[in-house]
Parts: C-alpha cells; structure tokens; sequence
C-alpha cells in the first residue's frame, strides 16, 4: 500500500500531514483535518492540510473555540456529515467566509475513541454536487474510519508512556489465525481448520491487523513475530 | 417505528429514552435478573454516560417495545470492559469497523407471538434493521452482539442468524449470555426483510391499516 504507514514513520507532523494529503489523493477529497484533546492535559492537539491563509484566518479568530464540527461530532458514535449544522448559527459563524478560501461547507467527521477514554477526529471535506458527495461517501466511509482510527492511535503513541501502554494485545484467536497466516493459509483454509465460519476469520484478522497498526496482514504477521506472538516457520 | 438517539440528538427525545431505560429495567432486572443498576424505576449504566447510539422501537401508540444500544469497539465497551468472561479472559476485538450492540431487548409482555406488525419477531427484525442501517452508512462492516439463548434463537429463525460466536456462552442472572457475530451487509438486510416482511423505510412514521 503506498500509504504512509505511521506506526512505523516517525511521529512528526510532516507525517502526520504527509497522512491526510495522502487520505485526500486516495479518497477524492480536497483537504483533510485531525484534532484531539489530552485527556491529560486538555491541550489539543491538530494537523490539517487546508491552505494557510484558511488556518490564519481560523486562528486569528479562534474558530475553534465554536466549531460545530469539533464540539459535536466528537458526542457520536458515527461519521457526521456537516449537513447537520447548516443551519447552526455557530457553524455560520465559521463556514460563512470559507469559501473566499476555497474550503467547501460540505465535508464530515469521522470521531474516534481510544480505550483509554481518549477522543480524535478525522474531519475531511469536498467541493462537489451533493449527489456526488453522497456517492463518494458511501464508497470511501470504511476506509475513512480506518485511517482515522490509524491516525488517532499513531499520534496517541507519540510519547514514550502511551507506548509502553499501549503494547496491542491479541486474543488467543487472534494469533492463532496469524499463525496460520504466516505458515501461508488463506482465510478460507484457515476457517476450514479451525471449524469457525471464513467471516470469522476475517473479523479477528482485522482486529489483530488494526491492533497492530499494520495496513496488511503480511505485516502483522512480521511484527507478530518480532513481538514474539507468533512463532516464525 | 425505529428512532436512533445519540448525544448528538438526544435533548429532542427526553421521554423515548426514559422509557427506553424502563424497558431496560423491565427486561434485563427483573425477567433477565441481571446484576445491573437501577434506579427510579430505570436501568442504567456507566456505558451510558459514554454517547453511545441508542436504536429504539416505538410502536403504533407511541410506546417503546425494542431497543438496542451501540459503541465503538476502538473505545470503552461492555466486552472490553464489563463481559470479559463471555470472551474467557481474551482480549475483546478492537476494529474501526466493528461496533459492540448491548442492552439489545424487545418488550416481551407488550408484544405478540406471532409475526404480525406487534410481535417480537417483528419489533426484533426492526431494531435490527434499524442498527444495520445506521452501522452501514457510517462504514461499519460487522458487529458484536452481547444477546441471551432465547434472542439467539429469535435470529436464527428470522433471517438473522450470527455468523459466528467470540468465546463461550456464561450464565448470566437467570439466563446465558453470548457474543455473537454479524455482518452489517445488504444481504443480511434484505433476509431480515424477507422473513419480517418489512418493506418500508423502518425510520419513517407507517400509516396504520386497520
């Protein structure tokens, strides 16, 4: 995959911006936001690739502090797209002159929780009709949830405590299904030998790649291993 | 009829959700006799605190007969939290994809045997419909069910059937809890449909033929 894998890459904000350009080129979007708040230390903490004039203009008037965007998507547990705010006088308030900017009202945000009670969120717009928009989400929405989850976890490990912390943690199922991935099963002989359905399979698959930060399940096996969870054959 | 109530909504809803923590009572306390809090007639827990979706059932005379409550696996849930021992002590699931539905419940007193507009097949079906709906325009593909033997069966024969189990069934109150696996899928969608025959747009108000 040619994304920037960030639970490798350094934890710098290149890369991190690096990562939203990339979410838009993939994904057909024009720009792409990430926020979230210490649960700490209440800093927040972002990484947009909009233009900087659009991000002096927010600053300067500290848009953030009334964004609908930010204050409520983060109370869902769904992508929510901005169409719900429309008529929010907050969301005017931030929205009326973005177009002198080139940044369209029409996007969504995707919000994130870790388990440890921290909160991102991934927010990514697009100038389009509104049929395409609703086309193009329903296309990208799964991908977006991932990458915003990748994103999230990534920028949470950033520091030395999270890291220790935050060791992924493999159910038995789980490395028993990357044990027969790194001995080169398909899914469907995976789900045939342990009698579980191939659907299965794949969940648990999923969840130990996600775990892991890995974007294939190559590389979960090969960090399985050098974790020590997975036995090399 | 089929509401999803979530913190971003809910100042809209105080009453639906009010009875929805009675139902919850009703069910899970006192025909369930699960450990679960309850006060002023209402089961709730810290889960709730945590905006969390509701998918809740209102029938014909406004009452609530089903509901059904979701999380995101990513973050705190039940069975990362609370029903580690249905998973044996393993790790829960953690995905982008996958989203946790507990509290999952239909009005069994209220309801109906059969499979007509007010029985619990139907209202099941419903919630179902509901949540699958919702869980699929936000990209999820899968979710995990904490459910009882009876709700188990309840899916089986109705289009519905789990795609698999996460560690083994544990007695629970009165009943056996288990966490089953479903995919949040057209097919799966359209066989729920099939069996209930629900045609219409669960989330829309239906004109009652008498």
């Amino acid at each position: 995959m040619d994304i920037i894998d960030l639970s490798v890459a350094a934890k710098t904000s290149e890369n991190y911006l690096g990562f939203l350009d990339q979410v838009c080129d993939r994904l057909e979007l024009d720009f792409a936001s990430y926020a979230t708040t210490s649960p700490m230390t209440g800093a927040v903490q972002g990484y947009a690739n909009y233009p900087d004039r659009w991000k002096m203009h927010y600053m300067q008037r500290n848009l953030h502090r009334v964004d609908p965007t930010i204050h409520k998507s983060a109370l869902s547990i769904a992508p929510v797209d901005w169409s719900r705010f429309e008529r929010d006088e907050k969301f005017k308030a931030v929205f009326f002159a973005a177009g002198d900017f080139g940044i369209s009202p029409q996007g969504l945000t995707v919000p994130i929780r870790g388990p440890y009670g921290d909160r991102g969120l991934l927010s990514v717009t697009r100038t389009c009709s509104r049929e395409e928009w609703d086309k193009l989400k329903r296309r990208v929405i799964g991908e977006l949830q991932v990458a915003a989850v990748h994103l999230h976890d990534a920028v949470m490990r950033s520091d030395v405590i999270s890291q220790a912390l935050r060791q992924p943690k493999l159910s038995r199922r789980e490395r028993e299904i990357l044990q027969w991935a790194a001995a080169g099963k398909s899914q469907t002989d995976i789900g045939d030998i342990l009698g579980i359905s191939h659907r299965t399979v794949e969940v648990h698959l999923r969840s130990a790649r996600e775990k892991m930060g890995a974007l294939s399940t190559v590389q979960a096996v090969g960090r399985a291993i050098g974790l020590g969870l997975i036995y090399p054959r | 009829m089929i509401f999803v109530i979530d913190s971003l909504n809910k100042h809209e809803y105080p009453a639906l959700l009010n009875d929805m923590f009675r139902l919850r009572k009703r069910v899970f306390a006192d025909r369930l006799g699960w450990d679960v809090r309850v006060s002023n007639g209402m089961e709730k827990d810290k889960f709730d605190d945590l905006d969390p979706a509701h998918v809740i059932s209102v029938d014909d005379s406004g009452e609530v007969v089903g509901c059904m409550r979701l999380l995101q696996t990513t973050g705190p849930h039940m069975l990362a939290d609370i029903f580690g021992e249905l998973l044996d002590g393993e790790a829960p699931l953690r995905s982008a994809t996958v989203w946790e539905a507990t509290r999952f419940c239909v009005d069994t007193e209220r309801l109906t045997r059969g499979s007509e507009r007010n029985s619990i097949s139907y209202v099941t079906s419903e919630v179902m419909i509901g949540a699958f709906e919702f869980a699929m325009a936000a990209g999820i593909t899968d979710a995990v069910a904490v459910i009882d033997p009876v709700m188990d069966r309840v899916l089986k024969r109705s289009g519905n059937a789990p795609y698999g189990y996460l560690g083994s069934p544990k007695p629970m109150g009165k009943v056996t809890a288990l966490a089953a696996l479903m995919d949040c899928s057209e097919a799966r969608i359209q066989s729920i449909r099939d069996y209930a025959g629900i045609r219409h747009d669960v989330t829309l108000p239906q004109r009652v033929i008498a």
